[in-house]
């Protein structure tokens, strides 16, 4: 006990040197003092940092879990304690290297406010009131449910075995996968959603619709780059922000940052030019006309590899796409347009960023594919310093045996979108749809994990009605999330350095394998999801099976055709048997049958693997190394394959535009007395899982409000004022940082900070949530958040 | 023996911290502001909005410069602070009665106070965790995501550090004061 409390102070009288205003929790409903007691284990150490030591360490591979990159790294283990991180310098993607989040992951592993145990419900809906439980009492609830709540096997008896009542989100990892085989393919839930769709959808989809890839870019040899709606110096994509800011500022590449605000990414270019939000299209489309004008494109390249190009050429010079037309639609002038076009296209090695989250405008799909198209017609694709689609090291597919279950439905969130995705929909659209009482049959069961959908999913009044609106909510996590205070059941997750993961692949140009490697056993009493999908599939699988063979037609023929115990064997009906090995077992299985021994041998000692890495890797200086010889990297793999589709047919037959088309409803306009809200993110935050974080609290102390100086000075806010910003759908508040970066009808605030959740003791009050101020409005092609339409009203409090 | 310095290329730096989180978590340094062994300057920006001066906001990653003619050691009354075998200004926490004198004497203001030793704190080049395991990195230069850093002898013409001061432009901070430090700036 005395461990776990002293723990906790040191947090706190540290935070209060920092915080200079904000809320500081009281206690949590969550622990009582006693249960505090009981889970103080030695296993944690008795210091936020511990100075690593000079003695014995085990240093064990792991893949980092603080954002998506997947940085490699060797965690020091002392006396069976995190005391370090350090980089793994054999993985070409993270480039020996780990950011500030991933320094800080031995906090969030020993973050106080952990889930510890398996809790069930007791109190109303978000108040925080849970009992703890045993794990089969948990899975036992699940199942059957309490007095406060309906089980499974009662709703689905209910829906005469309409698997589709349960529906599912899921967060970003290296385990979400074992999680969509779960509860998608064993449980047969269609209805989906997860961090795609509000994400990097759009540019995603636009990329590949136009050139069949989403590229990768190589900076070692690229020489002039257009970053727009990025902030890689903060928002740290790997290897991209190494590779990119090392030849920034006059060393190599020429750089003109396209962002509304000043970000660190602009304090790194040559030249930043503050754009109307949600109004790059424009600008791409103005640097098109320039090039075609002028005749500045590659014609060979764009003859031989274009379709519908000459039509794409036409369709820019006939709508007058000048520089001049531009102008005021995008606020960039339109002699810096001529300039941009010219130098772009003169330059050896140019590059457009693809960019990757968010999804700013409605247009963002049409952007992307008119910034892929623009990038092509300097020819610079599928070479040396320029588009990569190289060559990824494919691991061998695994099959899942699941059973086909005859009484599900169809997904249907489909309303306003004219394609919809099959595999993870739209969140706005299932949600809203869901409220609006638009779905065809009752959606009633939410399993949840790893994700946070009050604070990422816009609107968050409406999430939470989404959420009361269920029977059942279960949550698999590592916090105490605000959408987890909506569980009935928290299952607790092992932490990113409690587990081994699945092996998986990465990178086009330097492909390597990689494997996470447990650098400790889990905490407390909680467990590594793939366990926990076990467990849950084995509690499961028999009374569902009950049900199904009460409704399902086709079940009852087979069992009659072929025996019960026979089909519920054969026909994927014993849910668990996706998860028969554990994960290094099953890891080892599938890299030594692809690889063969050495390869296995090698990642499982270095958390690495390529083909002839031995004889490839090499330090070249202290920093730096080589993974690959340049005589072997994938430059250029596409030959004659590669195309670049300017003009799509297929998009018409739905109402989508065939080629990049500006609309003037896109046009940017604040009405008097508003201003726009902008979200980003920051180098020492990732998302709302983050934020709790103590080392990071301690670098940035809580989200301010950008606020241009001008406009605050005139509204009489200062440095540190509370401010109240409000749209239409909600409100926060935080503290107003007035500042030149930003013009004088726009707002910004970091993503993931508002915390809600009395769980978590850093982050619970802290700012305030984007999330809960964002209207959810979509975008037309797949229905994906856009992020970037909101007005609100700013008051000082 | 060594001589140890730091070149920093601090035009890569993009003020992510993780040299100052990984300071903290190698050195076992305490949470807080200001406490810390290592930061980065940042200059607000010139300009008025949308005309910002890209050059005034820089990033400069800093840090105790070492230095070879450092007063805070001169000023030290119980020679707590003393250069050790390889050239890197150390605070023996034994000796030290917090007197705060270096902490006023030191002109980049390095040294801050360890609430749990409440003795003065500063960066010791990793000298007593990774270079006393044989590491030849500092946590600092290891973790950078842009490479900023190049720890190494300056007595020891073949190191990188050597090379690169042979090769490259740099400047020292306050070089006027005669502190003669041993972090170089590299432009
Ligand atoms: S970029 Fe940072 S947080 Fe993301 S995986 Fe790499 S080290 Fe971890
Ligand atoms: S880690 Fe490197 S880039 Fe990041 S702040 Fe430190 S010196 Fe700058
Ligand atoms: S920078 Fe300050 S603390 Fe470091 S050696 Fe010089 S005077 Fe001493
Ligand atoms: S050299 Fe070591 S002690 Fe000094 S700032 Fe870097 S990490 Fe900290």
């Amino acid at each position: 006990m005395e461990v776990e409390i002293s723990r906790r102070r040191f947090l706190q009288g540290s935070v209060a040197l920092t915080v200079v205003g904000g809320t500081m929790a009281g206690t949590t409903a969550l622990f009582s003092e006693e249960e505090k007691a009981t889970s103080a284990s030695p296993r944690v150490p008795k210091t936020v940092t511990t100075k690593t030591g000079t003695g014995k360490a085990e240093e064990i591979p792991f893949l980092c879990g603080m954002c998506v990159n997947k940085c490699a790294g060797f965690a020091r283990v002392e006396n069976g304690i995190i005391t370090k991180l350090d980089p793994n310098p054999y993985f070409p993607k993270s480039r020996n290297m780990l950011c500030p989040r991933g320094n800080a992951g031995i906090q969030t592993a020993y973050d106080p406010d952990r889930l510890k145990y398996p809790m069930v419900r007791i109190g109303k809906r978000g108040s925080g009131k849970y009992k703890r439980v045993s794990w089969e009492e948990a899975y036992d609830a699940i199942l059957n449910g309490t007095k406060l709540f309906k089980g499974l096997k009662q709703i689905l008896d209910e829906e005469k075995d309409n698997r589709s009542t349960i529906g599912y989100c899921n967060g970003e990892g290296l385990s979400k996968e074992g999680f969509e085989t779960l509860v998608g393919q064993k449980l047969g839930s269609p209805n989906y959603v997860d961090e795609v769709s509000i994400c990097l959808e759009t540019a995603g989809g636009g990329f590949f619709a136009t050139l069949g890839v989403y590229p990768e870019i190589d900076f070692e040899h690229s020489d002039y780059l257009i970053i727009s709606g990025a902030n890689r110096a903060e928002a740290i994509i790997t290897p991209d922000t190494m590779d990119m800011f090392k030849r920034t500022k006059g060393r190599g590449i020429k750089t003109v940052c396209i962002d509304p605000r000043f970000t660190n990414t602009a304090a790194k270019a040559d030249k930043w030019l503050p754009v109307n939000p949600g109004t790059d299209l424009a600008f791409v489309l103005a640097l098109t006309w320039v090039v075609f004008n002028e005749n500045l494109q590659n014609e060979a390249f764009m003859k031989k590899y274009g379709v519908g190009y000459e039509e794409y050429k036409q369709h820019i010079l006939s709508h007058k796409y000048t520089p001049e037309w531009a102008e005021p639609i995008c606020g960039i002038k339109a002699e810096d347009i001529y300039t941009i076009a010219r130098e772009f296209m003169n330059a050896e090695a140019p590059v457009y960023y693809p960019g990757r989250r968010s999804i700013f405008s409605p247009n963002d799909y049409q952007l992307r594919r008119a910034m892929a198209i623009f990038q092509a017609l300097s020819g610079n694709i599928d070479k040396k310093g320029g588009y990569i689609y190289g060559n990824p090291i494919m691991l061998p597919p695994e099959y899942v045996n699941a059973p086909i279950y005859a009484q599900a439905k169809p997904r249907f969130d489909t309303e306003g979108i004219a394609f919809p995705t099959l595999k993870s929909g739209s969140w706005i659209v299932f949600r809203n749809m869901i409220l609006e009482g638009k779905n065809p049959y009752p959606v009633r069961v939410m399993f949840m994990r790893k994700h946070n959908p009050m604070m990422s999913v816009p609107n968050t009044a409406k999430t939470r009605k989404f959420l009361e609106k269920m029977d059942l909510n279960v949550m698999i996590d590592i916090l105490p999330s605000d959408t987890a205070m909506f569980a009935d059941v928290i299952l607790p997750e092992a932490s990113y350095l409690e587990r081994t993961s699945p092996v998986k692949s990465y990178g086009f140009l330097e492909p390597a394998i990689v494997q996470r490697k447990a650098a400790i056993k889990p905490l407390y009493e909680t467990k590594e999801p793939e366990v926990i999908y076990k467990e849950l599939a084995e509690k499961l699988a028999k009374p569902l099976f009950e049900i199904s063979k009460k409704y399902d037609k086709d079940l009852q023929e087979q069992i009659k055709l072929r025996g019960e115990k026979k089909v519920f064997k054969e026909d994927g009906w014993n849910l668990a048997d996706a998860w028969e090995k554990p994960v290094h077992e099953k890891n080892k299985e599938i890299v030594e049958k692809a690889f063969g021994p050495k390869a296995w041998e090698i990642l499982d000692e270095k958390g690495v693997y390529y083909p002839h890495m031995e004889e490839y890797h090499k330090q070249l200086n202290p920093n730096e190394f080589q993974y690959y010889p340049k005589n072997r990297r994938f430059y250029s793999t596409m030959g004659d394959k590669k195309r670049v589709i300017c003009k799509y047919d297929h998009l018409a037959t739905r109402g989508i535009d065939p080629m990049p088309t500006w609309h003037d409803e896109w046009k940017f306009s604040v009405p008097e007395g508003k201003f726009r809200v902008i979200t980003g993110r920051h180098a020492q935050f990732t998302q709302s899982g983050t934020t709790n974080n103590a080392m990071l609290r301690d670098l940035i102390p809580t989200n301010y409000l950008w606020i241009n100086k001008g406009v605050a000075k005139k509204m009489g806010i200062e440095f540190g004022d509370m401010v109240e910003i409000k749209s239409e759908v909600g409100k926060g508040r935080l503290m107003a940082y007035p500042t030149e970066k930003i013009a004088p009808n726009q707002v910004f605030m970091l993503h993931g900070f508002g915390s809600e959740s009395k769980g978590l003791e850093l982050a619970y009050g802290n700012g305030a949530n984007d999330a809960a101020i964002l209207k959810d409005d979509i975008e037309p092609v797949f229905g994906a958040a856009v992020m970037h339409s909101t007005n609100v009203e700013i008051r000082k409090v | 023996m060594a001589r140890y310095g730091m070149a920093l290329d601090y035009k890569n730096c993009i003020n992510c911290k993780a040299c100052e989180v990984a300071c903290k978590e190698e050195n076992g340094v305490l949470l807080g502001a200001d406490k810390h062994r290592i930061w980065v300057g940042v200059n607000e920006i010139e300009g008025v909005w949308p005309n910002l001066s890209i050059s005034s906001s820089s990033f400069l990653p800093s840090q105790c410069q070492q230095c070879d003619n450092a007063p805070c050691e001169e000023v030290c009354p119980t020679h707590a602070t003393y250069y050790d075998e390889n050239g890197v200004v150390r605070v023996d926490s034994d000796k030290c009665i917090l007197c705060s004198y270096c902490m006023n004497a030191c002109p980049y203001d390095a040294r801050y106070v360890d609430d749990r030793t409440v003795t003065v704190d500063k960066c010791t080049f990793c000298s007593d965790t990774r270079l006393a395991r044989g590491l030849t990195t500092t946590a600092c230069q290891n973790t950078c995501p842009t490479k900023v850093r190049t720890f190494g002898d300056l007595d020891d013409p073949e190191s990188e550090i050597s090379i690169l001061l042979k090769t490259r432009d740099h400047f020292s901070l306050k070089a006027n004061l005669g502190t003669e430090p041993k972090l170089f700036y590299l432009t």
